[in-house]
C-alpha cells in the first residue's frame, strides 16, 4: 500500500557567532583609471556565490555595470582578514563591509566631482554609470572620467570597509541577553508517499518559504535553498553515520549514501523579503535556514500518511517498517528511557 | 568603452558577447546576474589546491590511528623511512613549534602524541617523490598502541567512573537556558508531550575532500594554498606549530568544492606545511575520501529529552528540555553547536517560560564540529516534532498551530532578546498557506493512492 501525506516544519536561526565572538568583516576596493573597481576581500567563495554578492553590492553602490567588478577573495598575503565562512553570515556581515568600503572611496570621488561639477558633494547620486546632482541631472560626470581625473590628479582611490557586529555574552547561568545581531526565518512544506510494504519514503514536493530579506540574487537564493532541500532530505531519509565502538563503518560513499538526482522531488523554492533594517540592502543569509526545517518536514508528512512520529533520524525504510509495526526487533536507541536523561535542576 | 556609450548602455536591453549574452547590468541588486565563478567552473578552467604542481613537488600521505583510544607506547619509522623516494616521516616529535590546534580551544594534536583519541586521528605523515611511495611508508609504520577503556556515548560519558577522554573531564559545556517560570508554565498548560529525539551524525560531503598544497617562497614565506572556510585563522595555527611569526605565514583559498563546515577548521593545512617545511620542497596532499571521511569533522549525534505545553486556547506555555551532544574526541565548535542548540530547541515560537540544558561530551568517536545548520538542524527535528504532535492534541491545523504561536516583532526569544521588526516567520509560514491554496493541498485528503 502507498500513502501520501503532507506535513510542514519552521526554524529560525540566529545569524552570526553571538555570545562575544568575534564576528567582523573587512573589505577593500580601488579604482583603475579607466573605472573599472578591484575588490579585495578575505572570505572564501565556497561555490555558495559570495564573490558574486560583493560584486553585486559595489556595482550597486557605485552606480557601475556589474561586469567592471573583479574581486579577489581569501589570501592573507592580499586581501584584509574578513572573518570566516560561515553561520549564514557571509551575505549579512561581509555585504556590509562592502557597502562601506563603496562609502568610503565615495568620500574623496564625490569631493572631485562637486569640484569638477560646481555642486555640494552630498548632492551627488551615483547611478547608470553617471555621478549625478540628484537636484539637476543635466550636471553630471561619466564614472569613468571622473576615475581617470582622480588618478590624474593624485586623489586617493582606495576605500575600506569594516563591519562589526560583534556582541556581548549572554548570561552564563541562564544565557538571557541578546544573543545574536540579527535572526533567519524559514518554513518548509513536504508531500510524501510512503510504501508500506518497502517503508520506502520518497519525497514528491518540497516547498521551501525562506526569508532571504532581500533577495540580492535570486537564483543564488534559490540555488541555497535548493542545495539546502537536498542536503536535508539526506539527512531526513538515508544519511547516517554507523559509528560502532568508535568505528566510523560506512566511511565511503558506496556504504554512506547520500541524495543522487533520482531521490530529489520538485522543489519549489519560494522566497520571501521580510527587509531587515540591518542587513545589506535588507538581506539576511539563508544558507543554514534552507536546509534546517527540511527534515522535521519531511517527518511531519510521514506522520500525516502513516499516523506514526518518527523520532529518530533517519528515516530508513527499516526505521519505518518498525514504527507501521512490520519489523519485530527493537533498536537498541529506542530502549533509551526518560530515567536515563534526566532534567537537571532549575 | 568611453563614459557617454557606458552611460547610453542602460538604454540596451542586452549587452556582452553572445556568451554573457543578458541584461544591463546596471543596478545589479535584485537580479539574477551572472556568476563571477561560473565560466571557468564550467569549462573545467578551475584551479583547485588538489590540481597545484610545482617542479620537485613530493606527495603527502597521512597515518591515521586505528586506536578509538589508545596509548602510544612506540613507533617506528626506520622500514618508512628507508622506502625509496620518501624524503620525511614526520612524527609528533618532529614539530618545531607547539603540536596543538583548535578552532575554538586549543585541545587536538596536530600528530597524537603519546595518546590517541579517535580512530582517524593523524599519527604520522609522510612526503614522498611519488604516491605509490608515500602509501608504501604509511603502511610501513609500525605503531604500537596500548589500548585504553573507552566511551562511545555521550549519555555514558557523563556516568560517573566513565573512562575519561580528557583529563579535565568529558563535559566539555554545560549550557543553561532559564526564562520564566517553568512550574507555572506547565501548570497553565492544558496539554503537555514529551519525548524522546535521536538524530545521527551526518557527513559533510562536500564534492571536494580536503586538499593542500605548500611551498617556501624566495622570501622564506611558507606559502599554503588550500580549500579552506577561514584562510586568517588557518595561518595563525600553522604559525604556532611550526613556530613561525604569522606574517612569514601566507595561506590561500583556491577554487572550492564545498566545505558546509567541514572546512571551517585545519585540515590538511599543518600536516602539507610541515611536510613543506621540514623538507624544503613543495608538497601537495589530498585526502582520499575515505581519509576525510575518518578524520575530519562531522555533523553532532544529539538524544533530546524534552516536554512542551500549551493550553486551551492552543498557546504555548512552556517548554523544558535536556539536550546531550556527541562532540566526539576533540572540541572542534562543540561547546558552540550544542548551546546554539540549548537556544534554539523551542523553534521560531514564543514561550512565555523556557528551561533547556545541553552538555556537549567528549567520547572516543569521531570528531563533530560545525555543519550547515549548526545545532539548530537537531534541534528543529525535536521542535517541530512537538508542535506538530501538540497541533494534533488540540485538533488545529498545523499552520495555523505555528501561526497562532510564533514569534511577532516585539515578543521574545528564548533568551529574552526582542524580536525586531525582521523577524520574517510569520510571512514565510503565510506564504505556506497560499502555496497550498494555489496547488490544491490539504492536510486531510484521501491519503491511500494505490493499493
Amino acid at each position: 500500500m502507498k500513502l501520501r501525506g503532507i506535513g510542514v516544519g519552521a526554524m529560525m536561526y540566529g545569524l552570526g557567532y553571538g555570545y562575544a565572538r568575534p564576528d567582523f568583516s573587512a573589505t577593500d576596493i580601488e579604482l583603475a583609471p579607466d573605472g573599472t573597481v578591484t575588490i579585495w576581500n578575505g572570505a572564501s567563495e565556497l561555490g555558495q556565490g559570495l564573490t558574486t554578492l560583493l560584486c553585486q553590492l559595489v556595482a550597486q553602490e557605485l552606480g557601475i555595470p556589474y561586469e567592471d567588478t573583479f574581486i579577489i577573495s581569501a589570501d592573507t598575503g592580499r586581501t584584509p582578514d574578513a572573518g570566516p565562512v560561515s553561520a549564514s553570515r557571509s551575505t549579512y556581515v561581509q555585504g556590509n563591509s562592502a557597502i562601506k568600503a563603496c562609502r568610503d572611496l565615495k568620500g574623496p570621488l564625490s569631493e572631485l566631482a562637486g569640484e569638477l561639477l560646481k555642486v555640494d558633494p552630498d548632492r551627488l547620486i551615483y547611478k547608470d554609470g553617471l555621478v549625478q546632482d540628484q537636484e539637476d541631472p543635466n550636471r553630471s560626470i561619466s564614472f569613468h572620467n571622473l576615475a581617470g581625473e582622480m588618478h590624474k590628479r593624485g586623489r586617493r582611490v582606495r576605500g575600506s570597509g569594516y563591519h562589526n557586529i560583534t556582541t556581548a555574552d549572554v548570561d552564563p547561568e541562564t544565557s538571557q541577553g541578546d544573543a545574536y545581531a540579527s535572526y533567519a526565518w524559514a518554513s518548509q512544506l513536504a508531500e510524501v508517499e510512503v510504501d508500506t510494504e518497502m517503508g520506502l519514503v520518497t519525497v514528491l514536493r518540497l516547498a521551501s518559504a525562506t526569508d532571504a530579506g532581500k533577495a540580492i540574487n535570486p537564483k543564488m537564493v534559490e540555488g541555497q535553498i535548493e542545495g539546502g532541500a537536498v542536503q536535508g532530505l539526506g539527512f531526513a531519509l538515508m544519511e547516517e553515520m554507523k559509528v560502532e565502538q568508535g568505528e566510523f563503518k560506512n566511511a565511503k560513499l558506496s556504504t554512506y549514501l547520500i541524495p543522487t538526482a533520482a531521490d530529489v522531488p520538485m522543489v519549489e523554492p519560494l522566497i520571501v523579503e521580510v527587509f531587515d533594517p540591518t542587513g545589506p540592502y535588507g538581506a539576511k543569509g539563508v544558507a543554514e535556514p534552507a536546509t534546517i526545517p527540511t527534515a522535521p518536514t519531511i517527518f511531519n508528512a510521514i506522520t500525516n500518511a502513516t499516523g506514526k512520529r518518527v523520532r529518530s533520524t533517519p528515516a530508513s525504510p527499516e526505521r519505518v517498517l518498525r514504527l507501521l509495526g512490520k519489523l519485530e526487533e527493537e533498536e537498541e536507541e529506542t530502549q533509551l528511557t526518560f530515567e536515563d536523561m534526566p532534567y537537571p535542576e532549575p | 568603452m568611453t563614459g557617454d556609450k557606458q552611460a547610453l548602455q542602460k538604454e540596451k536591453l542586452i549587452v556582452g558577447t553572445p556568451q554573457t549574452l543578458r541584461e544591463t547590468d546596471f543596478d545589479p541588486v535584485g537580479k539574477s546576474v551572472v556568476r563571477k565563478d561560473v565560466i571557468p567552473k564550467v569549462t573545467g578552467k578551475a584551479i583547485y589546491a588538489g590540481d597545484l604542481h610545482m617542479p620537485g613537488m613530493l606527495i603527502g600521505k597521512v597515518l591515521l590511528s586505528a586506536q578509538p583510544h589508545a596509548l602510544i607506547k612506540g613507533i617506528d619509522i626506520s622500514a618508512a623511512a628507508a622506502v625509496p623516494g620518501v624524503k620525511a616521516v614526520l612524527t609528533a616529535q618532529d614539530i618545531p613549534g607547539e603540536n596543538v590546534f583548535g578552532i575554538a580551544i586549543p585541545d587536538q594534536q596536530v600528530l597524537a602524541d603519546r595518546k590517541v583519541r579517535f580512530i582517524g586521528e593523524p599519527v604520522a605523515v609522510v612526503a614522498a617523490e611519488d604516491a605509490f611511495a608515500a602509501e608504501q611508508a604509511v603502511s610501513k609504520i609500525r605503531v604500537e598502541y596500548e589500548p585504553l577503556p573507552a566511551v562511545f556515548n555521550p549519555i555514558d560519558g557523563l556516568k560517573p567512573g566513565a573512562p575519561l577522554v580528557h583529563e579535565k573531564g568529558n563535559i566539555l559545556y554545560h549550557t543553561k537556558v532559564r526564562k520564566g517560570n517553568i512550574e507555572k508554565g506547565f501548570d497553565e498548560a492544558s496539554v503537555i508531550v514529551e519525548n524522546i529525539y535521536r538524530t545521527a551524525g551526518q557527513d559533510h560531503a562536500p564534492i571536494e575532500p580536503e586538499a593542500g598544497f605548500s611551498w617556501i617562497d624566495a622570501e622564506g614565506v611558507l606559502n599554503v594554498f588550500t580549500s579552506t572556510q577561514y584562510a586568517f585563522r588557518d595561518r595563525r595555527q600553522i604559525a604556532v606549530v611550526l613556530n613561525l611569526p604569522m606574517n612569514r605565514v601566507r595561506v590561500a583559498n583556491m577554487t572550492m568544492g564545498g566545505g558546509f563546515g567541514r572546512k571551517d577548521d585545519v585540515t590538511t593545512e599543518i600536516l602539507v606545511a610541515l611536510l613543506a617545511w621540514k623538507t624544503g620542497r613543495p608538497v601537495r596532499l589530498v585526502y582520499t575520501r575515505h581519509e576525510a571521511m575518518l578524520t575530519q569533522t562531522h555533523r553532532h549525534p544529539t538524544y533530546v529529552r524534552v516536554r512542551t505545553g500549551a493550553n486551551k486556547e492552543g498557546r504555548l506555555t512552556a517548554m523544558e528540555g535536556v539536550i546531550y551532544g556527541d562532540t566526539g574526541a576533540y572540541s572542534s565548535l562543540g561547546i558552540f553547536v550544542i548551546k546554539k542548540m540549548a537556544l534554539h530547541l523551542g523553534g521560531p515560537y514564543y514561550y512565555p517560560n523556557y528551561k533547556s540544558d545541553s552538555f556537549s561530551v567528549y567520547t572516543n568517536n569521531p570528531i563533530y564540529g560545525p555543519f550547515r545548520g549548526f545545532g539548530v538542524l537537531q534541534a528543529a527535528v525535536s521542535h517541530e516534532g512537538q508542535i506538530d504532535e501538540l497541533a494534533e492534541k488540540l485538533g488545529m491545523d498545523p499552520l495555523e498551530f505555528r501561526l497562532k504561536n510564533c514569534l511577532r516583532p516585539g515578543l521574545s526569544f528564548s533568551t529574552g532578546q526582542v524580536m525586531t521588526e525582521a523577524c520574517g516567520i510569520g510571512a514565510t509560514l503565510e506564504r505556506l498557506q497560499q502555496y497550498m491554496v494555489e496547488n490544491g493541498l490539504s492536510f486531510e485528503r484521501p491519503q491511500e493512492v494505490s493499493a
